[in-house]
């Protein structure tokens, strides 16, 4: 069980007024404004905040390509869980976020740890499972397409447009700075922080619009 | 003798092992599936529901080719607003596993052979018209299923009800959904939720009677820690019989013995009036009170009949039957403390607080099953929280269109798409539509499922087509039943996807489309019409429920009723059907309007959806000019009713001396037919388990893996041990998935069933255990 209510109520104020004091406080939209527009933009702010630049510019090279699709059935399909988890019922938020808000070292496992692009989304097994055993029950004749090539530019030397949607994965900093990152996918010039000042999304496995003029 | 697929599973599952160890070998693949040879890597994005569960996600299914390759959740679609679950997003992988069912087959000499579909089909036709000459009408029964799209159910029941004129049409929402109708008709009159999901985001208190939404609907459930987070003024209670990963997610979680929950129900009532938290104008203008008959029975022997008689009582009479629930006698009854029962009552009394309460199969699957419905609309009914945004009684569904075609079709024996056979009225208004004869349409409705497949085991039906689901896997007290149609003259058509423990029983296999391989609806818990095109093609010559039923239609020389050509025929059955729905109550929106949107909720009146019904503010068809106007009943009024606490059909007693808890997990849909294919689902919960208490298990002698043989009355299955897995079970308890068709779970269970509703109670039997 988790914390009483009112215990949570205490907590929430006092962690509200301490981020409240240092001046990083979420961004306060106006009443019918929803805290997700712009495709959730401001969470790559805050994230550029809350990343000391040690952390931002460092590269493990712990994770590659081969590894981050290995774990997943289709390009963007949400990955499995590739460690051992708790066989007891884990579901509490601290357990997958305790190292997957953030990110850093992880002893136990040797590793540099990826951060979520969506820790407001916390029912983690909701759409992460780990693999109990190899075996199919029935063989598949499962396809999918070819991951998306990467640093696709329009011209050469133009920032790459950002391949995949914004859904889920709005967030840059997490998946593409600081040493939990996939080697290939890491920017070295996370500190510029306005990711989206430079890159846009166009998303490489979409037909592409044409801009046709009619008068 | 009917052959057995348990060899071929295990010949199955030696092959793949190898396959599946190259496949992750590092070096050989870049990753983890095939890559598309010659696509352009292109993917275009098509909308359709979720195949799986009945939160009725919209996704948005990536084609490359003529193949399904991505999913993503649809952020149009306001059920998910773009999230799904791991199922969702793994959903098309269901379409590809290499053991689909492409050909029809017929049954030869005990063998099973490949015919051409359309020889299939006058076999099935040849066969009813024989079997109607021979033993009559009643002699043929349909099957179906709440995962069937709702052209499916509306064909049927137009060919078995209309044509046949035969009441002989079940759906296996009967096991899921028929007391949450009845609890709705008895309440309400009319069936169906009188909020949406859109109560999510208004509430204050959540309460989860006997519902893992966590694992069993875990977008709704996401959504509702997502709003506890950013609003700081929202708790979630988690009131069930074993522990889950929702009590874990729970601010407070409260146990109750199996089958008390009706007395909790009453005890909180009891409080409400008790600290006069009762909103009395609420209750002067909108609410009368009523009983029914008690002890009444549970249905285990066969032609067991039930007719509720309703009676009005005052508000003092029932004040007065509240007297046996005082928080301190339930406390020895429930084993819930008085303490818990009183801070339950006080959420639902405080005046400052929206409550919803959800529920699912902890309420459904209950040999009370209506009646814990009607003592829980009370709670709401006497603080008059209801109809409005974050007020809500909450029924939520298991199956994508358990709403959508079996209850709002009526594809159940009593029922027509527009009310019941029993009604003159009705079946007038049918048999115009259809184009029948009013004579045709049997006023007297035949056998409920349970019934129904005890009809076949007697010989009293002979023929049964079944469709979209797995009976010789769900069916309670499975031996007796499987024994049942595998008996000499019984035949049994199934319209499948993949093998299944049913197929392995039939005498004619149907190869069926599934899902986004043809054209359909669905309908959700929240009341939503979910339109869907065909997306990708049926692999070989699989058919659509819906084609099938009108091949054989028209072979019975029902031409005239079933006319539409092959293009168009989803447009136009969809226009027909609405016809059965017309006005402000139920209106449904037309076809063109469901092409364009993720869903739409009915009742959809001068082109918009209604999210509260009841309340004027938001529904049209309230007339009375009050805050409220519950229409469904003929005073005007929602109904209160006194009902009591009766024990369970079988509870533990010296020799069977533990209760047996069946149900899902986050992972699986039902029997796992379709998602023990998808690898990544199969892979991470690959066989099922008795979940055990540690203290049960220390006991027993059994550590975590070792196998325990399960035994009731019925049959006995022996499978590993969970202790400290998913859920933990109370002392006294087990818990069993139903997923896994090599553990049968349900020749143990129990074919008790509530007399109103006759759905089995899937939760509640006595087992003993054995160290195996
Ligand atoms: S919650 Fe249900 S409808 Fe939504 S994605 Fe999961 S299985 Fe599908």
């Amino acid at each position: 069980m988790m914390t009483k209510a009112a215990d949570k109520i205490g907590t929430g104020t006092l962690y509200l007024a301490a981020l409240c004091l240092l001046g990083v406080g979420p961004a306060m939209a106006a009443p019918d404004i929803p805290p997700d527009f712009d495709a959730g933009g401001e969470k790559i702010y805050q994230s550029y905040n809350a990343t000391p630049p040690d952390y931002m510019a460092a590269d493990s090279g712990n994770r590659n390509l081969m590894g981050f699709y290995e774990l997943r059935q289709y390009p963007g399909s949400p990955p499995r869980i590739p460690h051992a988890v708790a066989q007891s019922f884990s579901d509490q938020p601290d357990n997958c976020l305790s190292c997957h808000a953030k990110g850093g070292y992880n002893a136990e496992l040797d590793s540099f740890v990826p951060v979520t692009p969506h820790p407001e989304n916390e029912l983690c097994y909701q759409c992460h499972v780990p693999q109990r055993r190899q075996e199919l029950l029935v063989e598949t004749n499962w396809q999918s397409i070819k991951p998306p090539p990467l640093g696709r530019s329009f011209l050469a030397g133009a920032p790459p447009p950002i391949p995949h949607s914004l859904q889920l994965r709005d967030n840059c900093m997490a998946c593409h700075t600081g040493a939990g990152a996939v080697t290939e996918l890491r920017v070295e010039h996370a500190a510029r922080g306005n990711c989206r000042q430079c890159h846009v999304p166009v998303i490489s496995t979409e037909p592409r619009l044409e801009y046709v003029r009619t008068p | 003798m009917k052959f057995n697929r348990r060899s071929f599973i295990k010949g199955a599952a030696t092959s793949s092992a190898i396959a599946a160890a190259s496949a992750i070998f590092p070096g050989i693949s870049f990753a983890d599936w095939t890559k598309q040879e010659g696509a352009s890597g292109m993917i275009t994005w098509k909308k359709a529901p979720c195949r799986f569960c009945g939160t009725g996600c919209g996704v948005l299914i990536g084609v490359s080719g003529d193949r399904a390759v991505a999913v993503k959740g649809d952020p149009n679609c306001s059920v998910n607003k773009g999230l799904c679950c791991v199922k969702g997003y793994h959903s098309v992988q269901a379409l590809y596993g290499k053991d689909r069912l492409t050909k029809a087959q017929v049954r030869r000499n005990g063998a099973m052979v490949e015919v051409p579909i359309k020889e299939a089909l006058d076999i099935i036709a040849a066969r009813m018209k024989e079997t109607i000459a021979r033993h009559g009408k009643d002699a043929v029964a349909m099957y179906g299923s709440g995962q069937w799209t709702i052209p499916d159910g509306y064909v049927a029941s137009k060919l078995f009800k209309g044509c046949l004129g035969t009441n002989n049409l079940e759906a296996n929402a009967r096991l899921c959904m028929a007391s949450a109708v009845t609890g709705f008709m008895t309440s309400f009159g009319l069936d169906e939720p009188m909020g949406c999901y859109e109560d999510i985001d208004h509430a204050n208190v959540f309460v989860t009677w006997g519902n893992n939404m966590a694992e069993m609907h875990p977008v709704l459930f996401s959504r509702m820690l997502a709003n506890r987070k950013r609003r700081n003024n929202v708790e979630i209670i988690d009131l069930a019989t074993r522990t889950t990963r929702t009590s874990q997610a729970a601010d407070k979680a409260i146990l109750f013995r199996p089958q008390t929950d009706l007395a909790v129900a009453n005890a909180i009532c009891y409080e409400i009036i008790h600290n006069k938290w009762v909103n009395q104008d609420f209750l002067n203008n909108h609410v009368s009170f009523h009983k029914g008959k008690t002890n009444i029975g549970y249905g285990t022997e066969d032609h067991f009949a039930f007719t509720d008689t309703e009676e009005a009582i005052s508000f003092a009479d029932y004040q007065k039957f509240l007297e046996d629930y005082t928080p301190e006698k339930v406390e020895k009854i429930s084993g819930v403390s008085a303490r818990d029962i009183k801070y339950l009552a006080s959420l639902y009394g405080d005046p400052t607080k929206k409550v919803t309460s959800f529920w699912c199969m902890g309420m459904n699957q209950h040999t009370r099953g209506t009646w814990i419905q009607n003592l829980v609309y009370n709670i709401h009914l006497l603080t008059g929280k209801i109809s409005t945004p974050g007020n809500s009684p909450f029924s939520l569904t298991g199956q994508p269109s358990a709403c959508g075609t079996v209850r709002e079709v009526g594809t159940l024996t009593h029922a027509l798409p527009h009310g019941v056979v029993t009604n003159d009225h009705d079946r007038e208004m049918a048999a115009k539509i259809w184009e029948v004869p009013v004579s045709n349409i049997d006023p007297k409705p035949t056998y409920h499922t349970v019934e129904m497949f005890r009809a076949l085991d007697r010989g009293d039906i002979k023929f049964m087509w079944i469709q979209v689901t797995n009976p010789m896997v769900t069916m309670p007290n499975l031996n007796r039943y499987r024994n049942g149609v595998l008996k000499d003259d019984r035949f049994i058509v199934v319209s499948e996807v993949y093998p299944t423990p049913t197929t392995d029983i039939a005498d004619v296999i149907l190869p069926a489309a599934m899902w986004v391989e043809q054209e359909g609806m669905f309908g959700n818990s929240e009341r939503r019409t979910q339109h869907f095109a065909r997306i990708v093609p049926p692999p070989g010559e699989a058919m659509s429920d819906t084609w099938q039923l009108i091949e054989v239609a028209r072979r019975l020389g029902f031409e005239k009723q079933f006319p539409w050509s092959e293009d168009e025929h989803i447009g136009k059955i969809w226009e027909e059907y609405r016809r059965f729905h017309e006005g402000p109550k139920h209106n449904m929106a037309p076809y063109t309007v469901l092409l364009e949107r993720p869903g739409v909720m009915w009742p959809f009146v001068d082109g918009k959806e209604t999210r509260w019904r009841f309340n004027p503010k938001h529904d049209p068809a309230c007339t009375n000019g009050k805050d409220f106007d519950f229409y469904g009943k003929k005073d005007n009024k929602a109904w209160i009713w006194a009902r009591p606490y009766e024990p369970a059909a079988e509870a533990p007693d010296a020799e069977y001396n533990f209760w047996l808890n069946t149900g899902r997990v986050i992972e699986h849909f039902h029997t796992g037919s379709m998602t023990r294919r998808i690898p990544i689902l199969h892979q991470a919960m690959p066989s099922s388990y008795v979940e055990l208490n540690p203290e049960d298990a220390a006991d027993l002698g059994v550590v975590n893996g070792e196998m325990v043989k399960i035994i009731s009355r019925r049959g006995a299955v022996t499978m590993p041990a969970s202790i400290n897995g998913r859920g933990v079970p109370p002392r006294g308890m087990v818990f069993v998935p139903f997923f896994d068709d090599s553990y049968l779970i349900n020749e143990v269970t129990l074919d008790a069933f509530c007399p109103i509703s006759k759905q089995p109670d899937y939760k509640k039997c006595a087992v003993r255990l054995e160290k195996a």
